[in-house]
């Protein structure tokens, strides 16, 4: 082994190593400890409650916000009393959209004695699905597929936003409100996955139960594409075109549309309706409809005061913050809601405690969404969602809640 | 001294074609053996995880071995092969009620045709051209995994129901072990005893010059073809194994990370060695697993935050570490151990 090699594999090692430590930081909030509420800060024997973020991965535009929401809740909750005076221990990682990674940390996390589970994205979701039923593990993910919410499949699974089918449902009511009467042409652009098909099926029953006048026609976004020219000439008579996609890629979709001239409203579910497709579009977003079962923070309908409190502790306003940020502090809130509900029953916090709790509890309200209620028969949350437009750069409601 | 392996002698046949001659040989298997079964009564429930999955890896790198390491055929399909043999074997047992032992035969033998089919371009190139040509087999079955709704289901991922033997379930960790365990056992026999064939030689010397090869009246279009139904009936098992371990068969679960990782493995392991592709399996299996576990315990810290990239720069870091200072890999390093203390105080 000569000098020369050893020395070149020295410089390898050290440069490689470097790249594992660049921070991929994009200026989010990052919650260290320290809380500072002006409640009493929560002591007792705490209680864990695992999840596992994108913060890397290919949806990580949406699961960053999403995870900096999540642990601001928990830092914030844990500095404001806990729950009934219990802290919550979060133990969390970044799974990079792996099935495999998601696999391991289920198993990890598990051991560690996690009595509810928060996951991510469609393909973990269904990956976990048995052995999230077989260890009953209350699990609550952002994967909103319909298929999820069923209790006869998956027991311990809870969606508590509106679920991709349903929202496609009041996407296409809303659709032929608008037409009045006469035939709407409408494209859905989708994520290439299961969770871009996962609203489809669903929405063409809707069409033939409620005999709408509404043409619908999929056409998948492919992963790494450049541009959508090609796909957007295959739905050129569409009057709407509803996206089920991540920000990014719909924000290419919406200047593509706007280069072309297509005289198309862009539709957008959930994931890709948010202040990215907003920054990143710029006009051509402008006229937008979206679909937000969790509301923008300047739309909330309810009282933010938890929100701002703590991101004024923090030196930062709503206006730091985008609706991921509210959606994901909610969205925890929601099982740590089911957990004190079954705190005050007095039962001990097993998983199928803590899933009938969640099951019993009264509808929940939060100030950015519709009331949450699971019941036995049904683990969808939520059944209306109201309809907003991108109007001067932001998301403001055009209509009241739909139930469709 | 009993560690000294030279001067043993046969005065049999028989006893020239065991596969282990010496006393220290014997130990030493035998020690392997009591610390694996001695393994899942003192594992943690994550271990336990862990020890399957190098279970069922040890049975897919022992395949892709078999092919890229004594067959020299470089191939980038592995993915495509586990999600055809994950496939067959979950729609028999979900679809069709088969009974789970026969659903994993019928499911090697597909993966082996399918593995065949795909190993012809193989006839016709070879080195970077082959591995362009068997990365075609990795999407195209994935292709026709996603888009055959009618037979695969299409996206929606696929639930296997558990293996049963009349009321007892094949539900834990812990009875899993054992079954992997032997699968992967009886494949590394298999494996061993597959080189001291005709068949085995025949693939050593289309390795290494398949040109004289078939100058010595070896048929190298008939041996390359077998090699690539071997190695893919092997890659099979591991992915019904996983079909039925899991219980969710999903396509996302065989993309062509996990091809690169297979490779990875034999690379790591040893090019060419049955305790290559055990070694390796072990090692790129338990490393992102030691990782996170060393993550758990830096919660909260810089360190910890980095995590994932940490294990990406240092999956690759090893290889390359490997390629530089051991390109014959774990199996070469284990060698060289017992060389050192057979040979001691000598230096060879």
């Amino acid at each position: 082994m000569t000098r020369t090699r050893q020395l070149l594999a020295a410089l390898l090692s050290l440069a490689l190593l470097a790249t594992a430590c660049t921070t991929d930081d994009d200026g989010a909030t990052d919650p260290t400890g320290g809380a500072t509420g002006d409640g009493t800060a929560a002591t007792g024997d705490p209680i864990v409650i695992a999840a596992i973020f994108d913060l890397s991965g290919a949806t990580a535009d949406v699961g960053v916000p999403f995870a900096d929401g999540a642990k601001a809740y928990v830092e914030w909750l844990n500095a404001n009393g806990g729950v009934n005076g219990r802290p919550i221990e979060l133990l969390s990682q970044d799974y990079q959209y792996d099935v495999a990674n998601a696999e391991q940390l289920y198993s990890q996390y598990q051991s560690q004695g996690a009595v509810a589970f928060s996951g991510w994205g469609t393909a973990d979701t269904e990956a976990l699905r048995t052995s999230i039923t077989e260890d009953m593990v209350p699990f609550s993910s952002a994967s909103y597929a319909e298929t999820l919410a069923d209790p006869a499949e998956t027991p311990y699974n809870f969606v508590p936003a509106a679920t991709y089918s349903q929202q496609m449902r009041i996407a296409l009511r809303h659709i032929a409100d608008a037409s009045g009467g006469e035939n709407a042409q409408v494209a859905l652009f989708h994520h290439d996955s299961p969770f871009g098909l996962s609203p489809l099926e669903d929405g063409r029953q809707y069409i033939t139960d409620n005999d709408l006048d509404i043409t619908l026609e999929a056409h998948a976004m492919p992963g790494g594409a450049t541009d959508y020219f090609g796909e957007l000439s295959q739905a050129q008579d569409a009057e709407y075109i509803i996206v089920q996609n991540v920000p990014s890629l719909t924000a290419q979709l919406a200047r593509d549309i706007q280069s072309q001239g297509l005289d198309a409203t862009l539709l957008c579910l959930n994931w890709c309706a948010d202040e990215v497709l907003v920054e990143l579009a710029g006009d051509a977003a402008n006229g937008a409809l979206g679909i937000l079962p969790f509301a923008p923070p300047s739309q909330a309908t309810g009282d933010l005061s938890a929100v701002e409190s703590y991101l004024a502790d923090k030196g930062q306003t709503l206006d730091d913050i985008n609706l991921h940020f509210t959606q994901g502090w909610y969205q925890f809130s929601v099982i740590v809601e089911g957990i004190r509900h079954a705190l005050d029953q007095g039962l001990e916090l097993t998983g199928s405690n803590i899933k009938t709790a969640l099951e019993d509890m009264p509808p929940l309200e939060t100030p950015v969404t519709t009331a949450i209620d699971f019941t036995a028969e049904s683990h969808a949350g939520m059944q209306s969602v109201r309809v907003y437009e991108v109007q001067d750069g932001s998301w403001v409601g055009i209509t009241d809640a739909i139930t469709p | 001294m009993a560690a000294i392996s030279t001067g043993v002698h046969h005065r049999s046949y028989r006893s020239e074609l065991r596969l282990r001659h010496a006393n220290a040989e014997h130990v030493r298997l035998a020690i392997a053996i009591a610390l694996l079964v001695v393994l899942p009564f003192l594992a943690s429930p994550f271990w336990l995880t862990v020890a399957n999955q190098v279970g069922i890896a040890v049975v897919g790198a022992i395949g892709l071995n078999i092919l890229t390491g004594y067959t020299g055929q470089i191939s980038l399909g592995q993915g495509g092969f586990l999600a055809v043999g994950a496939y067959t074997s979950g729609l028999l047992v979900a679809r069709m009620g088969v009974p789970t032992g026969v659903a994993v035969v019928v499911a090697v033998l597909t993966t082996a045709a399918v593995g065949a089919f795909f190993g012809l371009p193989a006839l016709r190139l070879k080195g970077l051209y082959l591995a362009i040509a068997t990365l075609a087999s990795q999407f195209i079955i994935l292709w026709v995994v996603r888009n055959w709704t009618v037979v695969t289901g299409g996206v929606d991922s696929l639930v296997v129901p558990r293996p049963a033997l009349g009321d007892a379930v094949l539900r834990t960790d812990f009875a899993w072990y054992w079954v992997i365990g032997i699968v992967a056992a009886v494949c590394v026999v298999v494996s061993r005893n597959l080189f001291r064939t005709g068949i085995g030689r025949a693939f050593m010397a289309i390795r290494d010059h398949d040109i004289a090869a078939e100058a010595m009246g070896v048929d190298v279009v008939r041996y390359k073809v077998l090699a690539f139904a071997l190695s893919s009936g092997f890659v099979g098992l591991a992915g019904a194994l996983t079909a039925h371990y899991r219980t969710i068969v999903t396509f996302e679960r065989f993309t062509l990370e996990v091809s690169i990782l297979y490779l990875a493995m034999i690379i790591v392991g040893g090019l060419g060695s049955t305790l290559g592709s055990i070694l390796g399996a072990t090692f790129m299996i338990v490393l992102p697993a030691l990782i996170t576990q060393a993550g758990q315990s830096l919660q909260g810290s810089f360190l910890a935050r980095q995590l994932p990239a940490i294990q990406l720069g240092v999956f690759g870091l090893v290889i390359v570490l490997f390629l530089i200072f051991e390109p014959r890999g774990l199996a070469r390093m284990w060698q060289r151990t017992k060389d050192y203390f057979r040979l001691w105080p000598f230096r060879y």
